[in-house]
């Protein structure tokens, strides 16, 4: 009996050796994600995962689902793992800031994918999309085909969650836009404000309230495309989801660029899209990420930005092949 | 003579099995198990890091479900402590927050008589940072004497009054804060939630809870009346004991220890925030559960309740380590939640037939 149990106890002991020795030969990154519940949040763990996968490094993922306390433990877990990098998609900003604490005093190089965080007290790699040039030039070429109706408008815009900044830049690109003075003739009144938090039942509830409050609103920009279906269902009972040249055409503008904002497009629902490139966000993090593990560099602190452009009704033909959804959906067609 | 041994050896074997099940113990050796098999394929599970990891992880968690097992024991069940987490995050962090960025919260309807751009009407003195965590405090204990009157004066079952506190609670955080999350939180206060350290302030707390809590239902006439009334409320209010009084401090005592725990988790994340604890109802109804407090009343320890937290702590942290997805892992938790309560069934006929 003795015997058996010293055996046990050696066999045990084995396997820690072995499990210890094979876990440091490889790049190891932790990639933490939110969730996968829109079509932005899977491309971008799609080409995360497979960029890094690509270049021989192991990626040890975590699915918070929309836990952020469950996220915070999963980094804990991470850097009792002793990765060499540390990828984040963070609940929000602020959580952002939370975990980049811990992976700073970790001394392992924190990257953020997307959602940049709240303050710029940590450091860290980030890259994010120029959320408020984006939304402003998708804005604009709405404006113009405003203008071209030659008539009032009543503007809203579908808000994210305000303490994540892609929320802020991108409601302060809409108003940028809006508040130029060569479309200052086209407003009845200011615009309306319709909070989503991100959530697609929330904004389903607020916006029917909106559209009940305010019947009369016909331009709209919603700050994630991942909304549109949502919208959809409220305006089609309405009847104002109509295509372009309808006389109850609401002239409608999202931001992202996913497969359903290019199928919309397409269709003439969607006058434009402001396009972040999800594919070259994921190679300039992991680039950036990899090249400070290499150099040693434990707390690297660089913001990258994804210049991006609008996809509109006028450029579609000229420009969908530049837009990570339109690729997607072209993929899918072509199988 | 073989078969007499045979049988001597299958009866000693049955008898220690069964008195391993019996044993109160039975979860804190299904844990050692657990660890001594799994440990060997996860190479840092040892690492002071990690153990510093659980324990951080268990504190919190541990002083919300020794509020729960109150309530267990005495027949019910309080879900509204996910918004008891959210509601005194929101209020405490509204108080003491250093500075708030109008831009987000000007609109908030706290804007201008709690909170302004240079913080919470209580930010910036010891004794502000004082009355707010007792504000905490009293916020946790309002949900519960709301839940407590509900249950005990009105006869209205725990499960839907606690669910409707919990939808209600959760909602005034949101509108308290404007569904925003309140930073800038002063270092004196996050530091309750450090826990860095194998010997943390968290630490401290939770164990001082749970020791308190240990005496108040094991040595007290509160206690035994406690369990009385999970037994069989009927026969406890002929016996003379005030089931009413009985019940409503059960929820004061869970609502307390959420706002305990709504303390320590707002300092860990440096931030009120409105989502505070909503999916967290699982981990502690189900720490209880696993730790065999019964769901059904008249039985429970806060030393089961412990057991149960290890467990589930040490579970998910494992499963963690094995870098499984998020749906495997709340599988799995859900096998062991209905394992436990199905093996406390067992236990109960045992204990019985014994």
């Amino acid at each position: 009996m003795k015997c058996l149990a010293k055996t046990v106890l050696a066999a045990l002991f084995v396997c820690c050796l072995a499990a210890g020795a094979s876990a440091g030969e490889k790049l190891r990154i932790a990639f933490l994600f939110q969730d996968l519940e829109t079509e932005f949040w899977v491309a971008g763990h799609q080409a995360i995962t497979e960029t890094l996968r690509g270049q021989g490094i192991e990626v040890i993922e975590f699915n918070s689902n929309q836990d952020a306390n469950r996220q915070l433990e999963q980094l804990r877990s991470a850097i009792n793992q002793r990765v060499d990098g540390i990828m984040v998609i963070p609940h929000d900003g602020n959580v952002a800031v939370t975990m980049g604490k811990l992976a700073n005093r970790a001394n392992i190089p924190y990257g953020v994918f997307n959602r940049p965080p709240s303050s710029k007290d940590i450091q860290a790699v980030v890259v994010v999309a120029d959320n408020r040039t984006i939304a402003a030039a998708a804005v604009e070429y709405m404006c113009e085909e405003a203008l071209k109706l030659g008539r009032k408008f009543t503007p809203a815009i579908v808000v994210g969650d305000l303490a994540d900044p892609n929320a802020v830049e991108r409601r302060n690109g809409f108003y940028d836009a809006v508040n130029n003075p060569k479309y200052k003739d086209l407003w009845i009144d200011k615009p309306i404000e319709i909070m989503s938090k991100w959530d697609a039942n929330v904004l389903t509830q607020n916006f029917q309230s909106a559209m009940q409050a305010n019947p009369d609103i016909d331009f709209l920009f919603t700050s994630s495309d991942f909304l549109i279906p949502n919208i959809k269902a409220v305006l089609a009972p309405l009847g104002k989801w109509e295509k372009v040249g309808h006389p109850k055409h609401v002239i409608f503008g999202g931001l992202d660029g996913d497969k359903t904002a290019c199928g919309q497009i397409e269709e003439g629902y969607l006058d434009s899209t402001g396009v972040q490139d999800v594919f070259a966000e994921a190679e300039m993090l992991m680039n950036a990420l990899v090249a400070a593990i290499q150099k040693g560099d434990t707390k690297p602190n660089e913001w990258l930005y994804d210049p991006g452009f609008a996809l509109t009704h006028g450029n579609f033909g000229d420009r969908c092949q530049d837009m990570w959804g339109c690729k997607l959906m072209f993929e899918e067609r072509g199988k | 003579m073989s078969a007499q041994i045979e049988y001597k050896t299958e009866a000693g074997w049955r008898r220690w099995l069964r008195r391993i099940l019996a044993s109160e113990f039975f979860v804190l050796y299904l844990t050692i198990a657990y660890v001594l098999c799994l440990s060997p394929w996860i190479p840092y599970f040892w690492s002071m890091g990690n153990l510093t990891d659980i324990l951080s992880n268990t504190w919190p968690l541990l002083v919300i479900a020794v509020g729960q097992t109150f309530v267990l024991i005495i027949g019910g069940i309080d879900l509204s402590q996910t918004s008891v987490l959210a509601f005194a995050s929101i209020v405490g962090a509204a108080l003491i927050c250093t500075s708030l960025e109008p831009y987000i919260f000007s609109k908030c309807v706290m804007w201008g008589w709690i909170v302004a751009e240079d913080g919470g009407i209580l930010a910036h003195s010891t004794a502000g940072f004082v009355l707010a965590i007792a504000i905490m405090l009293g916020c946790g204990m309002f949900v519960g004497l709301l839940n407590g009157i509900s249950v005990a004066a009105f006869r209205m079952p725990a499960f839907m009054v606690t669910l409707v506190t919990m939808m209600m609670f959760s909602a005034v955080a949101l509108y308290l804060a404007g569904s925003e999350n309140i930073m800038h939180l002063p270092d004196e206060f996050v530091l309750l939630g450090d826990s860095y350290d194998l010997v943390s302030v968290p630490m401290f707390i939770a164990i001082g809870v749970t020791i308190l809590a240990h005496i108040l239902l094991r040595r007290s006439l509160f206690g035994m009346q406690v369990y009385a009334v999970g037994v069989n409320p009927m026969a406890s209010r002929i016996s003379g004991v005030p089931v009413r009084r009985v019940i409503i401090l059960a929820f004061v005592i869970s609502g307390l220890c959420a706002a305990i725990g709504s303390i320590l988790y707002t300092a860990r994340f440096e931030m009120g925030r409105p989502t505070l604890g909503a999916t967290m109802l699982m981990d502690v109804v189900g720490a209880n559960v696993i730790g065999g407090v019964s769901l059904s009343g008249g039985k429970g320890k806060i030393l089961w309740a412990v057991f149960g937290v290890l467990f589930f702590v040490i579970l998910a942290n494992t499963l963690n380590f094995l870098n499984l997805s998020f749906y495997t892992i709340d599988l799995v938790k859900g096998v062991v939640i209905f394992g436990a309560a199905t093996l406390d069934v067992v236990r109960g006929r045992i204990a019985q037939a014994s």
